[in-house]
């Protein structure tokens, strides 16, 4: 450690020292630059050779897909990144001509994500009287498997739905995943659910069916807002009423789709 | 024929089902989920008519599991919905009254028109154009068995005979209740 000078000098002195330590950590930060670059490109080649040699895998076993997809997204890379995006993010090095994915894959990869969201699509406009326009990750999934609609089954996780899903925002669907309690949902209305509406359909995943009474009694709620937030829910066919008990029941349709179109 | 089983979809499990939905959305599917389970439950069991008084308090209308019954009123409002057109927003066509108290009630879960069609098939296919049969052979005679509407509602049968009448693939003949029919 240097004693301050007590001079005038001193001013220089310190003016001269701010600068030699600027250009210092500019030097260490243009180094540093360098080889994360360098380190990078090499990645980037590795993961296309990875995803070149194992394409076939990623296309067919769903897990495989699956660890891949979060392996990508652990380390910032968008397989599903279209080619809007080109060149935004600095992958001007692999070329201009379409995503990552379309370089290494042949477009298949962007086409199966397109063919599952689809599905996903028709799904929920065929069960949208059936449900309201929710409808869960996991069910949405089996019924896609089953591939009902069109041509054969489709071998597809609940993180292929979720990735099919996110691929649609960008055309302005109004699709969204929602997150009620632990379970996650598409929703294909844009009609945010409040967090009261959200508290009973938690509870209704729990209990399988509520009431008035049984809100009032496990959400400390009022019977006016219990009965407000049920009629909300009915309103808009999130949920079917049971009036054959003693008390007017509320179910969720969700475990309806085996049958459903 | 060995009677199977009949297998009914998860939505005659789920209590709701049973109750009139309040939302107008719902109610329609609702509806459609009925009319199809109602001709599904009406072509397992090959039977053209339902009377709707029996009819609720068979298995179909009634869950003796879940404790649920589909009351009289709301049976009916599902096959008043069934026998309205699709253009008038309902089921297409797909149910009939027969008398006048609305209690029992055709459920084509094959139309008339599409029974025609199948005789019309089954003339061609088999080579028996021009051949005369009478309607009790075609409902209960040997060389029918293996087809569809073998031992069907006589009724639902002249209808269908009458549409192949005014295609002019048939021409209906004889006293009421002892009719032939010649295929062309």
């Amino acid at each position: 450690m240097s004693r301050r000078g007590v001079g005038l000098g001193a001013f220089a002195n310190r003016n001269q020292a701010t600068q030699s330590y600027a250009t210092h950590g500019a030097n260490l930060r243009s180094t540093h630059l360098a080889s994360l670059q360098t380190q990078l490109s090499v990645f980037q080649s590795l993961l296309h050779t990875f995803a070149l040699e194992h394409s076939s895998d990623i296309k067919s076993n769903p897990t495989f897909r699956a660890e891949f997809a979060r392996m990508c997204n652990t380390i910032g890379v968008d397989p599903l990144a279209a080619s809007n995006v080109k060149g935004k993010n600095g992958r001007r090095g692999l070329g201009e001509g379409g995503s990552f994915w379309t370089q290494i894959l042949g477009g298949d990869m962007n086409d199966f994500y397109f063919e599952v969201a689809v599905r996903v699509v028709e799904l929920c406009r065929e069960t949208r009287s059936e449900n309201g326009g929710l409808i869960g990750v996991k069910e949405c999934r089996k019924q896609v498997g089953k591939g009902k609609a069109i041509g054969s089954g489709l071998e597809v996780t609940d993180d292929d739905i979720l990735r099919a899903v996110r691929s649609l925002e960008p055309l302005g669907s109004g699709f969204s995943i929602i997150l009620v309690g632990s379970k996650q949902y598409i929703r294909s209305i844009p009609k945010e659910l409040n967090t009261d509406q959200a508290a009973v359909l938690e509870a209704i995943q729990v209990l399988g069916y509520v009431s008035v009474s049984m809100l009032r009694l496990n959400l400390k709620w009022e019977k006016a807002r219990a009965q407000t937030v049920i009629d909300d829910l009915l309103a808009d066919g999130l949920v079917w009423l049971d009036a054959q008990g003693p008390e007017k029941e509320y179910w969720s349709p969700q475990n309806l789709l085996d049958d459903s179109g | 024929m060995t009677e199977t089983a009949f297998s009914f979809p998860s939505t005659y499990n789920f209590p709701p089902f049973f109750t009139p939905q309040p939302n107008t959305n719902t109610r329609h599917d609702q509806l459609k989920k009925w009319a199809a389970l109602i001709q599904a439950w009406c072509r397992h069991h090959r039977q053209q008519r339902l009377a709707l008084i029996d009819a609720v308090e068979s298995p179909l209308f009634h869950n003796a599991a879940l404790r649920k019954r589909l009351d009289l009123r709301e049976a009916r409002a599902i096959v008043d919905w069934m026998a309205k057109t699709e253009e008038e927003g309902g089921g297409g066509g797909r149910a009939e009254w027969i008398d006048a108290g609305r209690t029992v009630a055709w459920i084509w879960w094959r139309q008339p028109a599409e029974w025609a069609d199948l005789l019309a098939e089954w003339i061609e296919s088999t080579g028996q154009k021009g051949v005369v049969f009478t309607v009790y052979e075609l409902l209960e005679g040997e060389g029918t068995g293996s087809q569809e509407f073998h031992g069907m509602d006589p009724e639902v049968m002249l209808r269908s005979l009458n549409i192949l009448v005014k295609r002019g693939k048939a021409q209906v003949f004889g006293a009421e209740g002892q009719e032939g029919v010649k295929f062309f």
